[in-house]
This record gives C-alpha cells, structure tokens and sequence, in this order.
C-alpha cells in the first residue's frame, strides 16, 4: 500500500489552508479535496485517520462527511472520469439517451470504471449547465450538445492512444 | 433578439471583455467600494440597500438590506458574509455565468458588504464540481490582494478584509444557508432549526449572513448610480433587474436579463426563440425544480417574485424550464423526484422516506400500472412533507409533486394499467 501522508510542499500548503479559518475543522472539505488531488482523485485507506489527526476530529467524523458528499470517492476513478447530467431539464432533451449510450459502448454501469482504467461512469445531478444539454464532464472540462457519434470518436481516440 | 436590460450582465454582453481586474476598473469596477470606504459608514450603506428595494436572488426573495440590518453592531464575535456560490437548483446556472464573466462585480458587492456588516474575514461557497469557477473567482481574489483591495488597510482606509474561497464537495442541500454554514464549519451539510437565525448564530456560532451571488452583484450599481435608479427598475416592490435562466425544449436557450416584471411568455418567445422545431409548449416550470408547474395557458404573467407567488407558484432562482408538447409530464416529475429523493439530507422522516415512496409510485406511472387511487396516494404523500420538516426542502418537494398531478391528470391517465 502507498504511504499515508502528504509532503512536506502539501503539509505547508495545508497549514495556510487551516490559517484561513477559525478552527482546523473547517477546513476538512478542501482538505479532502487535496487529498484525492494527491491521490489520483481517491481516498485511499488510512487516509481517514490521518485527515483525523490532522483536522484535530476523530475518525467517525471525518467517515461522516466523506459518506455525506458526492464528490469523495472511496475507489479509484478511470483516468476519465465522465459524468452525465440526467436531471430536470438534460434528462429531458437527451441526457438519459448519452448515458445509455456510454453505458453500451463502455459496456459498464453508473458508479464503475472499464476494466483498462481508462473511462468511470457517473450519472450527475444539474450541473448549472442546463442550456447547453445533453451535456457531459470530463474531468474538469464540459462537453457541451454532445453527440453520440462524438463520444464514440472520442472514446476511439483515447483507445487509440493508449494502443 | 429582443433587447436586455443590463445591469448584472453589462459586461459579460461585451464580447472583448476579459473579466480582470484591469478590465473591470476600466468600465468603472471598485469606484463604488472607494466610495463607501471614503464617504459612508457601513449603517449607510445598509440603509441604501433596504432603499433600492433590492431582494434576494437566491430563492426566497428576501429584502437584502433588511437582511443586513439584522446583523448585531459589532462586538466581541467576528462578523461574517457567505456568499451562495452553491447554485445546484435544477436549471439554474446564472450564478456561474456571474463568476467566469465577470468575478469582479460580485466580488465588489461582497467587500461592500463585508464592510456594512462589520467583517473581517468571509467566505466565498462554491459547489465544488465547479472548478473552472473556484479557479476564476480564486484568480480575482489574488489580484485583489495584489493591489491592496484586500488585507490589510483597503485604499488606504484602516479598513482590513480576507475573503476564501472555499469548494463545496457535491451536495445539493449544501445550498440551503444552514447546510451551507454546518459545510463551512467541515461537517456533514445538514439543516438547522431556526431560530437561533444565521445573523444571531450563524458559522462558528457567530453573526452570519447569506447571499447569493447576483445579490451581491447588484450592489455596486445601487452605490454608484444610488438607490433611485435602481428602484425605478422593475415594479415597486420587485426592483431591479435579474438574469433569468431559460432551458429546455427552445430555440436559444440561454440567460437573459431583463427587469423584474417582465413578461413570462415573452422571454420563452422573444428571448429565447420559442418552442424548438415550431412545436407547440405543454409546460413551464418557472422557478427552478423547486417551484409548481404552470401549464401552457398559465404563463402570460409578469415574471418577477410578487407575480409568480400570487400565480400559485414562485420565482424561486430564476429557472424558468420549458417542455413541448411531445413531453411526457410523468417523465418530468420523475426526474424531479428522483432528484430531491438522491439529495434529501435525510434528518426529517417526512421528506426522507416521502421522497422515495413518490419515487417508486410515480416509477409505477412509468411502468403503466398506475390508476385513480395512486394518483390521489401522490397527491397525499407530497402533501404530507409539506410544513413538516426542518428546512424549505420539504416544501420544495412536496408542492411541485402535487402541481404535476393536479395540473396534469390527463397525462397520469395515459400510464393506467389497461
Ligand atoms: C434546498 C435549498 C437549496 C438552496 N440552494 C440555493 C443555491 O444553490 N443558491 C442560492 O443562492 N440560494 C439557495 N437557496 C436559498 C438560500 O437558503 C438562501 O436563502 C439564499 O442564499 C440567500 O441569499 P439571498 O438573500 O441573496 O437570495 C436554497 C434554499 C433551499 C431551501
Ligand atoms: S426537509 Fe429534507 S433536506 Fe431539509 S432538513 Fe429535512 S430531510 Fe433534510
Ligand atoms: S439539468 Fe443538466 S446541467 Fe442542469
């Protein structure tokens, strides 16, 4: 298992973090973000206890809020991780039919990552994107009136490179 | 294309402008702040708001500046203002639009009331999906303290003020102020009681205010051009402009400023093109998931807060969603419920277990076993979240489950099991 514990670079960066606000605590939801930053966007074990340790709360709270947001991962994602806005109103001018579509072509479910590491699947909730629908995130980039058939030469492509 | 009313937009609408700080000064950004610094005193300031009339962008349209005069004077406790950069609404994305186009002026407005309220040190809430944003809003914030608009002594004035930025993780309810404050504080984002109301007892059990983005964005128009110019936008009691988001089955949909009070059809039609592929329209939602569906025939009304309550629904945070009429309204409030039911916090039983049991009887609609009696069992159980629970979630639930089944029967009829 790789080592549980930041750097001494990201151990500066998160006492400024913690500089910013009155009690160490608070500031446990960008520090989780750094974590998963540090760790190729997961949380992986014995992370907890050290956040723990570091925000001065026990283990249980930290475990609370990791459980309570959607965005902390206990599982490592692909390398693109690819979420789909099926809410009110993308599910409703072609959200559901693109997740359909990757769930085929990538041959997965919502929640799981290709066999190759490559590609996960998410189903979003509104992304405060919803003129732009269907709409799909990669990462952190937004892919706007997305079509099947360019998810398909995008999917090719980053198949392709790793070939 | 019909034209605007720009006031939150102004710059955005030009298509050279780059949205830093030399951008932003150059079309008369933080003269407003030099102004309050120099010339008011932060009760004045407070007073100009309650003044211009200005109400909260973020939902429930509260006077902003009443809200700021509910902040204690200053004493012992630190003083805060969170600003809702959650927005996580279905069909809301004006917020954003606000941040990467312009993250100067909300910006602006913030500092200005940073300093009407007496504080220190406040906090920007981002959702935290939003990273373009965070990193947007985050670069503002840097070449503010580089030019001393920030920390230490603001131009020169004694005055000394921090703002952090600080990324939500994904939680809808995040968005609520309460949740916002219990997510501030690194916990689980769960809603409080009120009283004790944010201003008393808000993040770190000290005097707190919430305001939305576009609030604060209108803020330094109010102290530049004063209270009258901005009053005289809108209706007496609506002032003021907003940019309302318009989605769905149109044209070009998109956000459109215009005055409070402007008309509902006319901006599905003359902003926002219309119906797509000439179709006709079945149904508007006209204030974020949260607000009661108003059929076709029901949107010949001035869209502003006043207007939209008195029409049996609300203008909520500016989402106004249009459906064609090859929509099935059964699919509609199944997305809705599937929503709410996926973000219910889950502290009151009512909207924690309401959520799921009109999930799964809508779900039957969709497997064309439904009938009269399920039917009136949505209606019931949506009624039953309503009034219960800690927070407005439950009202937000509970009224758009019961508008879609009694203002569309007809189409729960098409999934009867035959
Ligand atoms: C369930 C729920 C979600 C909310 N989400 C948001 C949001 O995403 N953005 C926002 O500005 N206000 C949101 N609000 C409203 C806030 O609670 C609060 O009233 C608002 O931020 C106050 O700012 P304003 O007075 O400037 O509008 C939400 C309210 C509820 C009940
Ligand atoms: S109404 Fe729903 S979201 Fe609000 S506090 Fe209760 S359970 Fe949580
Ligand atoms: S509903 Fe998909 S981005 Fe808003």
């Amino acid at each position: 298992m790789a080592k549980v514990g930041f750097t001494a670079a990201v151990l500066k960066e998160v006492n400024t973090l913690f500089g910013r606000y009155p009690q160490k605590v608070h500031a446990l939801l960008p520090l989780l973000h750094i974590v998963q930053r540090e760790n190729d966007g997961w949380l992986p074990p014995g992370w907890e206890t050290y956040v723990a340790e570091l925000c001065e709360v026990t283990v249980n709270h930290v475990r609370g809020v990791i459980t309570f947001y959607n965005m902390y991962r206990d599982h490592p994602p692909g390398k693109y991780h690819i979420m789909v806005c099926t809410c009110v109103p993308c599910g409703l001018c072609g959200g559901v039919e693109i997740l359909e579509h990757l769930e085929k072509r990538l041959a997965i479910h919502p929640g799981n990552t290709t066999a190759d590491g490559l590609f996960s699947l998410e189903e979003a909730q509104c992304l405060a994107a919803c003129d732009q629908a269907p709409l799909m995130m990669v990462n952190e980039d937004m892919q706007f009136r997305i079509t099947p058939e360019e998810i398909d030469r995008w999917i090719g492509e980053v198949r392709a490179k790793k070939a | 294309m019909a034209e605007e009313k720009l006031l939150v937009l102004k710059n955005i609408r030009d298509p050279g402008y780059a949205g830093d700080l030399a951008a932003y000064r150059k079309t008369g950004g933080y003269t407003a702040l030099k102004k309050v610094l120099q010339a008011m005193k932060p009760e004045e300031v407070v007073e100009a708001v309650k003044a211009s009339g200005l109400r909260g962008r973020g939902g429930a349209g509260f006077s902003c500046g009443m809200k700021w005069g509910f902040m204690p004077p200053p004493g012992d406790k630190p003083h805060y203002l969170v600003c809702n950069a959650d927005e996580s609404e279905p069909g809301t994305f004006k917020d954003h639009l606000l941040m990467v186009g312009d993250p100067h002026m909300f910006v602006e407005g913030m500092i200005i009331g940073c300093f009407a309220m007496h504080s220190r040190h406040s906090y920007i809430y981002i959702r935290g999906e939003s990273m373009y944003a965070i990193r947007r809003v985050q670069a503002a914030i840097d070449e503010l303290y580089r030019n001393h608009l920030l920390g230490k002594n603001i131009l020169g004035s004694g005055y000394d003020l921090d703002l952090t930025v600080h990324p939500g993780a994904g939680a809808y309810i995040c968005g609520e102020e309460t949740a916002m404050l219990d997510s501030l504080e690194g916990k689980r984002g769960l809603p409080r009681f009120k009283p004790p109301f944010p201003a008393q007892s808000g993040f770190d059990a000290c005097p707190t205010t919430v305001n939305n983005v576009e609030t604060l964005a209108n803020v330094p128009f109010i102290i530049n051009e004063g209270t009258e110019a901005f009053a005289a936008l809108g209706t007496p009691n609506n002032t003021g402009t907003q940019a309302v988001c318009i989605s769905g089955h149109l044209e070009r949909p998109g956000v459109y400023e215009v005055e409070m009070g402007h008309n509902l059809e006319s901006l599905i039609y003359e902003y926002a093109g219309g119906i797509r592929g000439g179709k006709l329209l079945k149904a508007v939602v006209p204030g974020g998931a949260s607000a009661d569906v108003l059929r076709a025939d029901e949107i010949d009304i001035p869209y502003d807060f006043d207007s939209l309550t008195n029409a049996g629904t609300m203008r909520g945070s500016a989402a106004v969603m249009v459906f064609d009429e090859d929509t099935d309204m059964v699919e509609v409030a199944e997305r809705t419920i599937r929503f709410f039911n996926h973000e219910s916090c889950g502290q009151c039983t009512p909207c924690r277990e309401g959520t799921f049991w009109i999930k799964n009887m809508i779900r039957q609609f969709l497997d064309d076993a439904g009938d009269e009696a399920l039917m009136q069992r949505v209606d019931r159980a949506a009624g039953n979240i309503i009034g219960t629970t800690i927070c407005a979630f439950g009202d937000a639930v509970g009224g758009p489950m019961q508008a879609f089944v009694r203002k569309f029967p007809e189409e729960f009829r098409k999934h009867f099991a035959s």
